[in-house]
């Protein structure tokens, strides 16, 4: 046993625990199945030529295909690296509410601001996802507004709330 | 050892060495790749340069100086990789035998997630240094073929199946199984 350092909700080390074997997982495929990888996505792309713009010439498609293709890598590769780092983070910074913030209602909104925070590399496999179905730019954009943005700032805000509670200095013994 | 299930417990000492070990590897990696960049670079070049053949080296300096020079440029993101994944490994390596140490209750899965986790995640990283040192001998490519099939494969299987061994357990525990 580690002293007595309280351990967050399972739903916290669930989380974590996936996310870091999406993470792995992903690195895997990136590399293992990378010519399959490549061949779906162009094939995704060539099923929404509309959204990609492609005009049914070979030179300018291919241009817009190897870019796109390379956005949507770049998504798994960041899913990849977020997942492996995020992962532990969420797990430590749980660790650290469960063990000084005081008040149940405090640490429910922590530990719900981390939970979203979690999913933020699961961001980056929508993100290569859309990129592929609704064009590059529009895939991005999209994924950045309506995915990446909320689920990042949740990690940020919960990391600044527990900042502000441990700035507080107040440390009461730990809870179950 | 009777444990609250809600406090956290400690994986064996010998695998919170494993995981701290890893990470100073990765450390002294990065460290070594910044201080002897020059030499490690001369030191791929002279290697290449004593075994043209297994590099396809033709003597017109144009095309060997090009080859040469990609595959500096692999050995050198090969030790990159190296120091970002076993710092990345370490703290994993930590964080999951932690987990499964005080989640799952079978002390037999709990020693196959455990060292799965421990043996892949330190193993992985490096098959990294592994084609590193095969690339001035055999090339990028049959280096990559080798440490792949050596330790990136075998090893990083091993960390994936373990994590997702650990996942199924915790949710299993979260639906109260």
């Amino acid at each position: 046993m580690l002293g007595s350092v309280t351990r967050p909700p399972l739903i916290i080390v669930f989380l974590a625990v996936v996310i870091i074997a999406l993470g792995m997982t992903a690195g895997a495929v990136m590399s293992q199945l990378r010519p399959e990888t490549e061949r779906y996505a162009q094939a995704r792309i060539r099923a929404n030529a509309a959204a990609h713009g492609l005009v049914g010439s070979s030179e300018y498609d291919d241009e817009v295909i190897a870019r796109t293709v390379f956005a949507a890598e770049a998504g798994l590769s960041f899913l990849h690296t977020h997942a492996m780092g995020l992962g532990p983070i969420v797990l430590l910074t749980a660790t650290i509410a469960a063990n000084t913030v005081p008040g149940r209602r405090r640490r429910r909104l922590l530990y719900g601001l981390l939970a979203v925070g979690a999913l933020f590399p699961c961001g980056y496999l929508v993100y290569a996802l859309a990129v592929l179905e609704a064009g590059r730019d529009a895939g991005v954009s999209l994924t950045e507004s309506r995915v990446l943005t909320p689920l990042g700032s949740a990690m940020i805000l919960g990391l600044l709330v527990l900042a502000v509670l441990l700035a507080g200095g107040r440390r009461p013994p730990p809870t179950p | 050892m009777t444990a609250r299930p809600e406090t956290w417990r400690l994986p064996a000492m010998w695998v919170l060495l494993v995981g701290v070990l890893l990470i100073a590897s990765a450390e002294v990696g990065g460290a070594a790749m910044a201080r002897f960049k020059l030499e490690l670079a001369r030191g791929v070049r002279a290697a290449m340069l004593a075994r043209p053949d297994a590099h396809g080296l033709v003597g017109v300096r144009d095309v060997d100086e090009q080859i040469i020079d990609e595959a500096i440029v692999k050995f050198d993101a090969g030790l990159r990789l190296f120091h970002l994944h076993g710092e990345g490994m370490g703290v994993v390596i930590l964080v999951a035998t932690m987990v499964a140490a005080t989640l799952v209750h079978s002390a037999a899965l709990r020693r196959v997630i455990i060292g799965f986790v421990t043996v892949g995640g330190a193993g992985y990283p490096a098959g990294y240094l592994v084609w590193s040192a095969l690339i001035p001998y055999y090339g990028i490519e049959r280096g990559k073929t080798v440490a792949e099939w050596l330790i990136w494969i075998p090893f990083g299987g091993a960390a994936i199946i373990a994590m997702w061994l650990l996942t199924a357990v915790v949710a299993a525990r979260m639906v109260g199984r």
